[in-house]
């Protein structure tokens, strides 16, 4: 009897083995290159399955729906939805990618679509959706590869109430100058806050976000990033990039600063519970701080621009940095057909009304195209739109550095520098130090 | 003739236990851990990489990994992290012991209390307490006037760092003094009797009669200790998530930050094996002399 058992056992288990290892096999990524995108008018309406990883966490259930309604829509096309889980290092692009599998349409960081995916993004030229965007993703060789879904940006996040209460009517465009922002500081600790900033100066914030920003004054900023790498870059001569550090000893000052006596002590939570719910008047985060803020149900949010200088004529004072923080990209080792059907999941996205509300209303995206008529509810997403509206944006300058070198590598510069553990000399020698170390 | 079938039925019995076993360890430990030594000799940067032929590059990638400075630096603090751990989790274990096995009223509870912590899970506990480094102490500071916990710990490079420990202990403590229960109950109760017959009570007991009993007891933790400490993410990750200014970055949470954010996989990858092979002497080591300690005792 044991021995049957035995024997039925094993069975099973040889089975399992030779079941998974043809498929492990056959699962080996195909070695050739798929035709162009211009091939695709001629795929039948065979059943065909695309991979799609969404990297926004906080939206998998609105975006398990949009695969849902769009499957509806397409009864050929079958959507397999993957979303990253908040916090995850270990992206589940790479899980998959590792376990063989081709994400035919991956949502990445812009940078990425430069570094890490250069190889395998395919040319989205023409596609129907570019001319409804200023913000279509193109990598060096100037053809449009990235579908830009979200426009985000960031700047110091104020509490309306706070602030207005300390200057009645503020218009938060209207603070160009170092020195009108530290006269502002002043006014609202004047109307009785004793601290008026709450920023945590944590490591991603001050280095991928805060320190990113001195690449806007470049006009060409794939040139400027270029250079940077090249090592062509004085930091400690230059203005603007000292200016962002002058403003960050303002920021982090004691005076100013609910933490500015111990500032780097995780407090990410705290501070956005303190501004959300008016105990201090400001931070610095994008707009997607906006859940962690709403304390109170009745306060209200907007963006006064990082300032960097003292000059009210500079072209770049009082704008937000505003941009295309997550882009599509369609892999071309997908084959046609797959191909055709994430370009059409993409459509979908901007002409389709169900594919708009999923967008805007839905996930709380600032839609990156003219046609979507929808608006943003969230405050300081309609801050940003407002911005915008009134050309009063800089880019995205995090699109033009590696974000985890910045957070790994010059976090802690940054850091230390907050903390007076070193010098303005040594933060730039840390930043040229980083660039020289660039292949 | 008669040997053959039983030698035969006795690999049968053995493999129908441990076949399964051996099958789901190749698959799920030896299986990746021979695939990553393998991508340790290849020339990839990131994920890209497994989409086209690997390129080899020798030793490279240790070569590399055996540069890079921050790494060893990580390795160090580490090792301090792996002393205090192994001192104050065996400390706080084995007085938690004695402690519940000395006849307290309700004992039982405490015991099942005491353990608690360790079914939390490192994620979770490095989030709970970083809520109380970050706001309950200094409110109980602030309100209290006690001026070492007006300002929230994590942001002190020494604090961050006594932090660590003080929850790593909070996690283990509570699993050790499991295992220190159980060497405790094993001393024969003669030995006890005989001990005291001869006059060792109180201190003289402990050092000459129950530590020496408890050797074999002190080799399992001391082990699982070090073990735990070397490997730590979790709690590192959820506590202070390497800063300030990444002063509490230690060896396992520099290995995925150069592998997956920095895009270095096989330089990472590199630098995991030094940690393994680093884990993997010194237990040894330890093992060894525990084991020849408690044959002595």
């Amino acid at each position: 009897m044991k021995k049957i058992l035995a024997l039925v056992l094993l069975l099973a288990l040889a089975i399992s083995m030779t079941a998974c290892a043809p498929a492990a096999t056959t699962a080996a990524p195909a070695e050739t290159t798929a035709a162009p995108a211009e091939t695709t008018a001629a795929v039948a309406d065979e059943p065909v399955t695309i991979i799609v990883t969404n990297g926004k966490g906080e939206i998998a259930a609105q975006f398990d729906q949009a695969a849902k309604d769009f499957m509806a829509l397409n009864p050929n096309i079958t959507v397999e939805m993957y979303s990253v889980t908040v916090g995850d290092t270990v992206s589940i692009y790479d899980k998959l990618t590792s376990s063989g599998k081709i994400v035919t349409l991956a949502m990445v960081e812009p940078y990425a679509v430069n570094d890490k995916f250069v190889d395998t993004v395919a040319s989205m030229d023409g596609a129907p959706w570019i001319a409804e965007t200023t913000s279509a993703f193109k990598n060096v060789a100037g053809q449009v590869v990235g579908f830009p879904f979200a426009i985000e940006g960031f700047g110091l996040v104020y509490n309306k109430a706070v602030v207005e209460k300390a200057v009645p009517g503020f218009d938060p465009l209207s603070i160009k100058t170092r020195d009108q922002f530290v006269e502002l500081l002043d006014k609202i600790i004047a109307s009785g806050v004793k601290k008026p900033i709450a920023y945590q100066t944590e490591a991603w914030s001050v280095s991928n976000h805060y320190s990113a920003q001195f690449i806007n004054q470049a006009t060409d900023k794939n040139a400027f990033a270029a250079d940077l790498k090249a090592g062509n870059f004085d930091y400690i001569n230059n203005a603007v990039w000292n200016g962002y550090y002058d403003t960050m000893d303002v920021l982090a000052d004691a005076k100013y600063n609910v933490y500015g006596e111990r500032p780097l002590g995780s407090y990410y939570d705290e501070a956005h519970v303190k501004v959300g719910n008016g105990e201090a008047a400001m931070l610095f985060n994008g707009n997607w701080a906006f859940d962690s803020l709403k304390a109170a149900p009745e306060s209200s949010f907007g963006f006064i621009p990082v300032p960097f200088t003292n000059d009210a004529a500079d072209v770049n004072a009082g704008k937000l940095s505003v941009g295309p923080t997550q882009v599509f990209i369609i892999d071309k080792n997908a084959t046609p057909a797959e191909q055709a059907a994430a370009e059409k999941f993409l459509e979908w996205m901007v002409f389709d009304e169900k594919g708009m509300d999923f967008v805007v209303n839905q996930s709380q995206i600032i839609s990156a195209f003219k046609n979507n008529p929808n608006k943003v509810t969230n405050p300081l997403g309609a801050a940003i739109a407002d911005a915008i509206g009134k050309g009063a944006t800089l880019d995205f300058p995090t699109n033009y550095v590696s974000a985890g070198d910045y957070y790994n590598i010059l976090g802690p510069s940054v850091q230390a520098y907050i903390n007076k553990d070193s010098t303005r000399e040594e933060l730039a020698t840390a930043f040229t130090d980083y660039y020289a170390t660039l292949e | 003739m008669s040997l053959q079938p039983n030698t035969k039925q006795k690999i049968g019995d053995q493999l129908f236990f441990t076949l399964p076993t051996i099958i789901v360890f190749t698959m799920a430990i030896l299986a990746p851990f021979i695939y990553g030594l393998v991508l340790t000799f290849a020339d990839m940067p990131n994920v890209m990489a497994l989409t086209k032929p690997l390129k080899f590059v020798g030793f490279e990638n240790y070569v590399k990994a055996f540069a890079d400075k921050k790494f060893w630096a990580a390795m160090v603090l580490t090792i301090k992290y792996v002393i205090a751990s192994i001192f104050f989790v065996n400390l706080v274990g084995f007085s938690l012991a004695s402690l519940v096995t000395s006849g307290l009223k309700g004992q039982n509870f405490f015991r099942t209390a005491l353990f608690t912590p360790n079914l939390i899970g490192g994620l979770v506990l490095g989030y709970i307490w970083r809520f109380i480094f970050v706001s309950s102490l200094p409110a109980i500071g602030e309100s209290l006037q006690i001026e070492l916990l007006r300002l929230g710990w994590l942001g002190d490079k020494d604090l961050a760092f006594l932090a660590i420990v003080i929850v790593t202990v909070w996690q283990l403590g509570g699993y050790m003094m499991i295992i220190f229960i159980a060497g405790l109950i094993g001393i024969p109760n003669d030995v006890i009797e005989a001990a005291r017959i001869d006059g060792a009570i109180g201190l003289r007991r402990l050092i000459h009669i129950t530590l020496p009993l408890m050797v074999p007891a002190f080799v399992v933790t001391i082990f699982m200790t070090l073990k735990s400490a070397f490997m730590v993410y979790d709690i590192n990750y959820a506590l202070t998530a390497g800063g300030p200014a990444g002063s509490t970055i230690m060896a396992s949470m520099h290995i995925v930050a150069k592998a997956f954010t920095q895009n270095k996989f096989s330089v990472g990858q590199a630098q995991a094996i030094f940690l393994f092979v680093i884990v993997a002497v010194v237990s040894g080591v330890q093992v060894y002399y525990g084991k020849k300690k408690e044959l002595e005792a």
